[in-house]
């Protein structure tokens, strides 16, 4: 895909024309700057940068990039310099592009529950940004208050809280970047759970390597009514590990589990007096978060469990401050560790949830064998461990030791189906490690996608991706029919299997994908609830008309098998929570269209069932209630499940089918709102059956909603309520769409997708503009370059110019 | 110490920084800038060769020298890396610093009080002659001016009681009569040394005053040795120790037997703590023993007010729960709290008169989120912040006033029924 740019002339000397572009203030190549910006928080070390731009806005990065691209400088993007992969370090002679200075902050949108900000603004920033509006930036990293959004972005950050909400990808609605010529970019509409190639996929976790964030738009997430911290102390490590798994398995959704071991709390104690106990071997963090009575019905649950586990003492934070203290604690426990030993190695690798206990008895053989100190924190309930190895970096044969326990720690969690890093990224601290991880055929295609993002291999070249020639794992085999592995908390299944099929068997163990598609499909079509197989469902990223949702598919994606266009099959991702090891080919494919690659096989996240089902109906003027009912209804959080409702005009027929929780607080009230919302409406039914009776709601569903074979699927760009359009509709709260089973009148407000047509997916639609499609085209050139998968029409003319 | 044990216990201390960046959104220098140059990590990254260099790197020299000392970071750091390393960057840097922007006569004076309340009237009608005559851009441009600039952060109280009470009357919809406190008929709060400070004594001593008269109220026997002198903090941060020597001893002479000294400025009261040579009484900040007086009954004030704590009380003493306890003590008032509480205002004392631009900037974010809390009032106990702000809020045109805590309580006192 070659591309040439309007031709510039080539000053003779870069760095005056840096220094005249940014003003003394702006490029700093005095020894002072170059020393600073030649380290980040990974300890390792490369070069020192030819200088160091910091441009106040966009604009000035792009001319930034323009310079360096045609004097053929190598740019490496950095934020605050929190990695600890060393992603923003330099080699000798690079620029360093930081965007510390693009620190503005949109207005926050309550409605749509997004903000536009800079690449520059702090994680925590944009919690503090939103508190007034009752929302929050859920993605917490430990490094919140320093870490940057566009860092957050290239490292695809996680933290305790994403456990309940997803790491960063999952809250990234649009990205504006720049690529290396300094061209300004677009990655979509910004609406969530819409079909089409997202780059912000890719984007996500590249550690700055195809593009430069200058500004993203994020979702936000309502503050919890109410939280309840357990502190959960444990005499033995293993017991603590084994409890938090049993603790998930058992169909608690707490919003964060986190756990501490001895050493590391030894450490925080010193440094902070928090009063955590030191005498045992683990505390163990569980944080519950939602409705008042939720939250102590969970946390009851909870502390039963960790007491049966084996932590008779459990602790209750006593008020909000208390918890914001222990919260600080543990999110600042890594620095801690500067008082334990002069130097350590962090890991970050990631092994699906049941594993963890092993993982936890295996590196305490690791530390004996090759004696060496650890002291590792966890965000436990995402199966993701830093254990981190002490040493004194003064003594060369100590030094040598760590880092060979650290490799075999990271082994023994690829041998476990983990991942060398859940979210502190590759960096160049893992390129070692990274073939271990990824099959030969998905290291041809991330090289790929490299070559076609950063041709001249100008953005921070040498990270993420070691040489390809290397010795590349074999991927797994692909697997042959549904497993549920229920205490990893996730469900495999051969793209040919019905999602229907797959929830049943989840279902019998008290769990679901949380995406719908609960019934065979009807020989018409993928009426509501009831879409085909999981690898339309990869392909498109939404199960159709769900009957109570809650996340897309991308969200609940975490591992894929396929074959690319060459008929070269590859795996991506990992059967685990976080993974950032390499560019993430598995959320790319998510709503693809098929269009790079057939989907074999793929691995889902799975939540707990919610235990019951509701169903109301309502007769009367739908089109003039609807208002009322759609602000109760958008109100029902994503989880355990998002309401849906089912609309015909013309017939004054409305219902509402939602999940959740056996008890009064929950159905029994939405149920009471919904009244109250309803007033001059006759209510004409409502019944609430367990939700393993699932099998029942096709009976009530209209005709109409369970054979459609067209649905329109409608997003409000702005992810706001969206209006009810046509006679018959299913508006479904989250992921946030409207789907008719007739062509809605044409609106400004809404993206219009027609997903289904006659049964079958249509053709992907264009994407909007601002989407680079030459890089779309580069995608699709690469992985199908002889057009055998389906190629929608915007893709087989030729090229666009950008 | 011997110079090889010296530089072990530094290079011990400088490993203990994990380089994990915590600390950088709380230094003010990183905000104002962006520059991580301008950050505590990247100053402690430059202090291992600035300590070992014979002639360090100018550019290492100046981020240490433009180190503000407010030691946020200290606080913030979770690998406990002391300030005492920055500080050791700072003295070793102030040496080759920059001219001030102030002339070597007038930043010298600034410790006497003569010489600050000669240069009241002067800031006053400067800074409204300025406002009036230039408007906006002239005085943006006069504000160019080091002089000119450095006088608009001249903390200007709100001066005699009338105008004091004329202004939160008009916040608040009170009005009538009213009484200032009388001492308590017997005293039994304890003896307790007034400690003067040049600032305090020399700009705001209508507030000095009301300050008396509130722990005379609450019962405290207050006594002002007249041979007291400045705490030394201006001499020692401008290179002249010896200075700063004298007067501490003085001052030793002057509160010999006193049991307690209350000082205003949180910056005297840190000095006065930190020096062995200084006092032997205990210095405590005016914030902390009015929390723990007897005050006399408050009136129910219906305000938002917002904090500011000095870095010097919040980072140097630890004083953070009482500005806000006292503020609940009057009924009716709200406690708001800004975003970036624990950063530095960018008053700084001596600093702020080095590097006027970048104390301006500062001033500025700080008004601009005081503002943003939708407070009625900020309150601040150090005069520097005082003026800071002060002048922050005027040049960002936002509207809550800024007054010491002391002349709030001392309102709230004099408006009780009874
Ligand atoms: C104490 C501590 C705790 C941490 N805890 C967590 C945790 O809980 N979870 C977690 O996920 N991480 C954690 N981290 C790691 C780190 O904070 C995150 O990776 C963070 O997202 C990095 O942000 P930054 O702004 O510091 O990025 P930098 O370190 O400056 O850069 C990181 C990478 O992103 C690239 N980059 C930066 N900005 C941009 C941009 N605008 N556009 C394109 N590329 C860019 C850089 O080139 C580099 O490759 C922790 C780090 C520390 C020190
Ligand atoms: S917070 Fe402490 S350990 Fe971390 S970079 Fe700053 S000074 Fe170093
Ligand atoms: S003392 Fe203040 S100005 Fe100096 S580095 Fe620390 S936070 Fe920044």
């Amino acid at each position: 895909m070659p591309h040439t740019g309007p031709a510039r002339s080539t000053p003779a000397d870069p760095v005056a024309r840096l220094r005249r572009l940014l003003g003394p203030s702006g490029w700093l190549d005095d020894t002072a700057a170059r020393t600073v910006y030649a380290r980040d928080a990974s300890h390792l070390r490369l070069g020192r940068p030819l200088g160091v731009a910091l441009p106040a806005t966009r604009e000035a990065a792009a001319a930034v990039l323009r310079a360096c691209a045609d004097a053929g400088l190598a740019v490496v993007a950095r934020g605050t310099g929190t990695g600890l992969s060393g992603g923003a370090l330099p080699a000798d002679g690079q620029v360093v592009l930081g965007l510390s200075r693009l620190t503005a902050c949109g207005a926050v949108d309550e409605t749509g529950r997004r903000v536009l900000v800079g690449a520059g603004v702090l994680n925590d920033q944009v919690s503090r940004h939103a508190r007034s509006s009752g929302l929050h930036f859920a993605p917490d990293p430990s490094s919140q208050a320093a870490a940057s959004i566009g860092g957050n972005v290239a490292e695809n950050a996680g933290g305790p809280h994403c456990l309940r909400h997803g790491v960063t990808l999952q809250h990234v609605r649009r990205l504006a970047w720049l690529d290396a010529e300094g061209r300004a970019w677009s990655t979509g509409c910004g609406a969530p759970g819409i079909r089409g190639l997202d780059l912000a996929t890719l984007l996500c976790g590249s550690e700055g390597t195809l593009g430069l964030v200058t500004d993203a738009e994020l979702s936000l997430v309502p503050v919890a009514e109410a939280e309840a911290t357990l502190l959960a102390p444990f005499p033995r490590l293993e017991e603590a590990a084994a409890a938090v798994v049993d603790l998930l398995a058992d169909g608690l959704l707490p919003v964060a589990v986190e756990t501490v071991d001895r050493a590391m709390l030894v450490a925080v104690e010193a440094a902070f007096g928090f009063g955590f106990p030191t005498d045992v071997d683990a505390v163990v963090i569980a944080e519950f978060a939602g409705a008042a009575a939720e939250v102590a019905a969970d946390g009851e649950r909870a502390r039963r469990l960790l007491a049966g586990a084996g932590a008779p003492d459990v602790r209750l934070a006593a008020d909000a401050a208390e918890r914001a203290r222990l919260w600080q604690c543990r999110k600042r426990a890594f620095g801690a560790v500067g008082r334990l030993a002069p130097s350590y190695v962090t890991m970050d690798v990631v092994v699906p949830l049941g594993a963890l206990p092993r993982l936890v008895t295996d590196i305490q053989g690791i530390k004996a064998e090759h004696g060496v100190e650890v002291a590792t924190t966890f965000h436990a309930g995402d199966g993701n461990l830093h254990p981190g190895v002490h040493y004194d970096d003064r003594d060369p044969e100590e030094t040598h030791r760590a880092h060979a326990a650290a490799d075999a720690i990271i082994r023994r969690a690829l041998a476990l189906g983990g991942s060398i890093t859940g979210e502190h990224g590759v960096g160049v601290e893992k390129l070692h490690a990274l073939p271990w991880q990824v099959d030969a055929e998905a290291a041809r295609l991330m090289h790929g996608v490299k070559d076609i993002f950063d041709p001249a291999g100008r953005l921070n070249p040498g990270k993420v991706l070691p040489a390809l020639a290397c010795d590349w794992t074999p991927a797994p085999p692909v697997p042959g029919e549904i497993e549920v592995r229920r205490r990893d908390l996730t469900v495999t299944a051969p793209a040919g299997a019905s999602l229907a099929a797959v929830q049943r068997a989840a279902r019998e163990h008290g769990f679901w994908v949380p995406l719908g598609g609960w019934f065979d499909r009807t020989a018409a079509g993928p009426g509501a609830g009831s879409l085909g197989t999981v690898g339309e469902a990869v392909d498109q990223n939404t199960t159709g008309p769900a009957l109570v949702g809650g996340l897309s598919v991308r969200d609940v994606l975490l591992e894929v098998w396929a074959t690319d266009g060459q008929g070269r099959d590859f795996h991506a991702g990992a059967p685990v929570f976080k993974n950032v090891a390499g560019y993430d080919l598995t959320h790319l494919l998510a709503g693809a269209g098929g269009i790079l690659a057939r989907v074999r096989a793929a691995t889902f996240k799975l939540r707990p069932l919610p235990p019951v089902l509701a169903w109301w109906t309502w007769r009367g003027d739908v089109a003039a209630a609807w208002p009322r009912f759609e602000a109760v209804l958008a109100k029902r959080p994503a989880e355990p499940g998002a309401p849906v409702v089912v609309a015909d005009l013309a017939a004054g027929f409305l219902g509402v089918l939602a999940a959740g929780r056996e008890a009064p607080w929950d159905l029994d009230g939405l149920g009471e709102e919904l009244a109250v919302a309803a007033v001059s409406l006759e209510i004409t039914g409502s019944e609430q059956t367990p939700s393993t009776a699932v099998d029942i709601i096709p009976a009530v569903l209209p005709d109409w909603a369970r054979g459609a074979s067209d649905w329109f699927a409608l997003h409000a760009a702005d992810g706001g309520p969206s209006a009810p359009a046509g006679d018959r509709f299913l508006w479904q709260a989250a992921p946030r769409t409207l789907w008719t089973p007739v062509a809605p009148p044409a609106s400004t407000d809404l993206v219009c997708d027609p997903v289904w047509q006659g049964g079958v997916p249509t053709p992907l639609p264009a994407p909007p503009d601002g989407v680079p499609r030459h890089l779309l085209q580069g995608l699709k050139d690469f992985f199908d370059p002889d057009r055998s998968l389906p190629t929608p029409v915007w893709l087989q003319t030729g090229q666009e110019t950008p | 110490m011997s110079e090889t044990g010296l530089r072990n216990e530094l290079e011990d201390l400088l490993r203990r920084c994990v380089e994990c960046g915590l600390c950088l959104p709380h230094c003010a220098t990183w905000l104002a800038t962006g520059n991580e140059v301008q950050s505590p990590r990247g100053r402690l990254l430059l202090l291992g060769d600035v300590l070992d260099q014979a002639s360090p790197d100018p550019a290492a020299l100046s981020a240490l020298d433009q180190c503000i000392g407010c030691r946020a970071c200290e606080e913030a750091c979770p690998s406990g890396v002391p300030f005492s390393l920055l500080e050791r960057g700072q003295q070793r840097a102030a040496a080759a610093a920059p001219e001030p922007a102030l002339p070597g006569p007038v930043l010298r004076r600034l410790d006497r009080p003569g010489f600050l309340a000669a240069l009241r009237p002067l800031a006053n009608t400067g800074q409204d002659m300025l406002a009036h005559l230039a408007g906006r851009t002239w005085r943006d441009r006069l504000a160019r001016i080091a002089a000119v600039q450095v006088l608009g952060t001249v903390p200007r109280g709100p001066g005699s009681d009338q105008s004091l009470v004329a202004l939160l009357d008009r916040l608040t919809g009170n009005s009538g009569p009213w009484q200032a406190p009388r001492p308590a008929p017997e005293p039994d709060a304890g003896p307790l040394g007034f400690f003067a400070g040049c600032a305090n004594r020399g700009l705001l001593p209508d507030t000095s005053r009301r300050l008396r008269g509130l722990l005379e109220a609450a019962g405290f026997q207050i006594t002002v040795p007249g041979n007291q002198d400045c705490c030394g903090a201006l001499a020692a941060h401008t290179g002249r120790p010896g200075r700063a020597a004298r007067l501490r001893r003085r001052n030793r002479r002057a509160f010999a037997g006193a049991g307690r000294i209350v000082v205003e400025a949180a910056g005297c009261g840190l000095e006065l703590q930190s020096r062995a040579d200084g006092p032997e009484a205990e210095a405590v900040d005016a914030v902390v023993v009015l929390a723990g007086a007897d005050l006399p009954p408050l009136a129910t004030l219906g305000l938002a007010v917002a904090v500011h704590d000095p870095c010097h009380a919040r980072h140097g003493q630890g004083i953070v729960d009482e500005p806000r306890d006292l503020l609940r003590s009057i009924p009716g008032v709200r406690v708001l709290e800004p975003d970036e509480a624990e950063v530095c205002c960018g008053a700084g004392g001596a600093w702020g008169l080095r590097y006027p631009h970048l104390s301006e900037e500062l001033g500025r974010r700080k008004a601009r989120l005081l503002a943003a809390t939708g407070a009625d009032l900020i309150v601040t106990s150090n005069p520097g912040c005082l003026g800071r702000i002060a002048d922050g809020l005027a040049r960002e045109s936002v509207e809550p006033p800024i007054l010491p805590l002391t002349d709030l309580l001392w309102y709230a006192a004099i408006r009780a029924k009874g």
